[in-house]
């Protein structure tokens, strides 16, 4: 029980007439939670794409979609957990105002990932949209409902960048920043799935290796 | 500091101002505990209400009552009202109300989401019941098939409000689920370790998992049918593509899941409920925990079953018929465990027994018109025909209603101070019990006669009638049943006994706080030496030097997730409004998104933004939240 409570010492002083650290945990929970449901809905809209690619001959991918820019957009996104992750370990070490410009380039990175975003759906429309079929519809609503969770990420990522501190506090919301970027790392792994689900595959149907 | 002073202290901390403020902005969980039980029992009226008229109309045979338009949008909106608003709402409002006091914490792990849920429910009934007053109520069943329900045959508004108050209730669903899990797992008292949980701990955990992967699916579906609708897109058109089979593998991937989900804390309830009347431990406590956990993660893989007539290969048929069979296996585990504790002890035959015992034996009827239909030549028999009605009431009010009502009889008590009156209720629970099996008992016999369900008359002269008048007449003895009940409980908040802290003589924490609870539910944090807290030597609220108060601010302890040992005080939150705000904001999101009004939408998106900042945005140390 001790040693628990030690393992917190350092980030929280001891609150007044306990003899408790302060808990700042329950808001993680939550988070681990919110993924763990919103990454069951990537995996069913995953599992509708492959149910209606098992209709056979009413399944059409007349031209597998361009992998450059979605491996472009990959990489942005990825780099971007990275700098995250650096920004969270600063916080750590106390040093504010290196963590809140990693956050600024990560919103940064992301905003440039909806710009390559917004030029791909543009090149891929001429030859498929939501309403020419069913592979359409379900292709466009897997990448835009990704479009949405980084959107959401951003808006999260913004609040945290304009918040006025980063130090502990004794109220809540106590690690807002930690939580943030569990999410924003979320939204990058549903990323990799849907360019190696959506992107790769389909190429490799049809061109081979 | 005298034990009085420390109690006014902890009332000036933990005390919602009683305005009109107060009532909007209170993030107690015993207030909106109440106010989901209320809600609940609403929608379990509304949807009665259209039942009865249901039963009206096939009285006899041909008759017109109702149109069949009007019977179709009564039938679908019985089941949606039945199944969403009111079966799985009443058991969180239960569970709302009961679990911190059961763990001896002073509020939920996340107080002012579950104001949120709360109200996020409310508006989506709201959003729901729009559609019949604008008289275009979604008529497709609770299921709602595609392509029956593409715009091509339901042009009208109906199934907008459907797709899109589910996808709005799945939000309320999801942010409970994780208030649940969290609660339970981190904010239970010293000593509360995980093998010493009461069992309605143990179902309403598993549910919240269940919830957490399978509301998806429901949101998922309902996504893709409004773009069919209304965006153009090909999810279930075959001409373009598209496979109507796809809503009904999303929509049961999260209904068998479902099923569990209205269905296993309400024998957690029953769990509860049978040890304290039969005056010792349950039996094979480890089993029947197990028991429900087992049956939370099987039931992901059964729900093809509700498909064997759409054609599948012999494989995917035979996979999911054994699933289904080795559910019944675990329901049969608790079934056992509660007749062998009854068998054991030495019963007390209160009304909450009565209504516990009940069910027990619908269950054990609905089971087994379960595992019939869960036998794949026998389920291509009755498919679509009212034996399957018959089966889904069976469970649902035997699982469901009738635990409910003896939950009711068990903690009511305990919310209001008073005790119900004894010998009203045993008249309402013999009216229910016999209404409830003359009016669907026959439904099995005309189901293998083979009257399909959901069709709004039947011809004279097949020998359907006599049944069909029977069934209607035990239909309205229930539902007296149901009314007898609902006035003896609101009778009883004036004129009933005072029940006293522990009017059972029960075995868990939430009977050792003050009759109703007072705001801080406990001036000491108990701690806990066994499974039975309050029948066993160990004195709970021991704490001579007052180390377990809490009096600075709105805290509670929280603790290691097996072990409950403490490691760390949280501090609650303060009233505020943002979350009543917020659920404002999404309702008016989605009201925008039926009529596809996209500024509207726009603004409302905004609305939830900007409020939800509001919400989370750090206040600075001391100041009262707004």
């Amino acid at each position: 029980m001790a040693s628990i409570a030690q393992a917190h010492e350092p980030r929280f002083p001891r609150q007044p007439g306990t003899g408790y650290p302060l808990d700042d945990n329950r808001g993680t929970w939550g988070m681990w939670l919110t993924i763990a449901t919103e990454a069951t809905l990537f995996v069913l809209l995953f599992s509708s794409y492959f149910f209606l690619e098992n209709n056979k001959d009413r399944w059409h991918i007349d031209e597998p979609p361009k992998m450059h820019l979605a491996f472009i957009m990959l990489a942005i996104l990825v780099a971007s957990s990275f700098v995250l992750h650096w920004g969270e370990k600063q916080l750590k070490l106390e040093r504010y105002l290196r963590a809140r410009l990693a956050l600024g380039v990560t919103i940064l990175m992301g905003l440039g990932f909806l710009a390559v975003s917004a030029a791909e759906y543009l090149d891929h429309w001429k030859e498929l949209t939501p309403y020419s079929d069913s592979y359409g519809s379900i292709f466009y609503t897997i990448v835009s409902f990704h479009a949405a969770h980084v959107i959401v990420g951003l808006l999260i990522l913004s609040y945290t960048l304009v918040m006025p501190r980063y130090s502990p506090a004794l109220r809540s919301p106590y690690r807002p920043y930690h939580v943030a970027s569990l999410y924003w790392h979320f939204v990058d792994t549903v990323w990799i799935f849907i360019v190696g689900l959506l992107y790769v595959m389909p190429n490799v149907r049809v061109y081979g290796f | 500091m005298s034990s009085t002073a420390i109690a006014e202290k902890l009332k000036s901390e933990w005390e919602t101002p009683r305005s009109l403020w107060g009532k909007l902005a209170t993030v107690d969980h015993k207030e909106i505990g109440i106010r989901y039980i209320v809600t609940a029992m609403v929608f379990l009226i509304l949807g009665g209400i259209e039942a009865l008229i249901l039963r009206v109309q096939l009285f006899r045979p041909e008759q017109a009552v109702v149109s069949p338009e009007m019977y179709d949008q009564l039938f679908s909106m019985h089941g949606i009202t039945m199944i969403f608003w009111y079966a799985q709402p009443i058991l969180s409002g239960f569970a709302v109300y009961v679990i911190p006091l059961m763990i001896g914490s002073r509020d939920m792990a996340f107080s002012r989401l579950n104001a949120f849920t709360y109200w996020v429910y409310l508006l989506s009934g709201i959003l729901l019941y729009i559609a019949p007053c604008m008289g275009q109520a979604p008529h497709a069943g609770w299921f709602s098939y595609l392509p029956y329900t593409g715009t091509r045959y339901s042009p009208e508004y109906g199934l907008d409000f459907y797709a899109l108050s589910l996808i709005l209730f799945t939000i309320s669903m999801t942010g409970g689920a994780i208030n649940f899990i969290v609660t339970i797992m981190r904010m239970r008292a010293p000593g509360l370790t995980i093998n010493r949980m009461p069992l309605f701990l143990y179902s309403t955990f598993t549910i919240s998992w269940v919830s957490i992967f399978a509301m998806p699916a429901l949101t998922a579906a309902c996504v893709f049918m409004e773009l069919d609708r209304r965006w153009g897109t090909h999810f279930f058109s075959i001409a373009d593509g598209g496979n109507p089979l796809l809503w009904q593998q999303l929509f049961w991937f999260f209904g068998h899941p479902w099923v569990y989900i209205i269905f296993l804390p309400a024998t957690g309830m029953l769990s509860m409920i049978i040890p304290v009347f039969s005056r010792r431990p349950i039996v094979g406590y480890h089993w029947v925990a197990a028991a429900t956990m087992l049956t939370g993660a099987v039931g992901f893989s059964v729900w093809l079953h509700h498909m064997f007539t759409t054609g599948m290969s012999d494989m995917a048929m035979s996979f999911f018929s054994a699933g289904s069979m080795l559910i019944s296996i675990f329901t049969t585990i608790q079934v056992f465990a509660w007749v062998a504790t009854m068998w054991k002890g030495r019963l007390v035959m209160t009304t909450s027994m009565l209504y516990a015992v009940g069910s027990i034996a619908l269950l054990v009827i609905g089971g087994l018109s379960g595992s019939f239909t869960g036998i794949i030549p026998v389920d291509w028999q009755v498919h679509n025909t009212y034996f399957v009605v018959a089966h889904i009431h069976y469970v649902l009010i035997g699982s469901n209603l009738f635990p409910v009502f003896a939950a009711f009889y068990y903690w009511l008590p305990k919310m209001t101070g008073r005790l119900s009156n004894e010998t009203v209720g045993k008249w309402s629970f013999w009216l229910m019990f016999i209404g409830f099996n003359v009016g669907f008992f026959p439904m099995h016999i005309v189901g293998l006669l083979g009257m399909p369900r959901r069709i709004y008359t039947y011809p004279a002269g097949l020998g359907l009638q006599p049944l069909n008048m029977i069934e209607t007449i035990g239909a309205f003895v229930l539902g007296i049943g149901i009314l007898v009940s609902i006035v003896n409980w609101f009778t009883s908040l004036r004129t009933g006994a005072i029940a006293g802290k522990n009017p059972w003589n029960a075995d868990t924490l939430e009977w050792d706080t003050d009759s109703p609870p007072e705001p801080y539910s406990v001036v000491h944090i108990p701690t806990v030496a066994s499974r039975h807290p309050l029948w066993d030597e160990h004195d709970e609220s021991y704490d001579p030097d007052n180390e377990r108060v809490f009096d600075h601010g709105r805290l509670t302890l929280v603790s290691t997730w097996l072990d409950a040992e403490p490691y760390a005080i949280s501090k609650m939150p303060e009233e505020t409004i943002s979350p009543l705000l917020v659920s404002l904001a999404l309702f008016g999101f989605f009201l925008a998104l039926v009529f596809q009004q996209m500024w509207l939408v726009l603004a409302s998106f905004v609305c939830v933004l900007l409020l939800s900042y509001y919400w989370l945005w750090p206040r600075p140390e001391g100041e009262e939240v707004a």
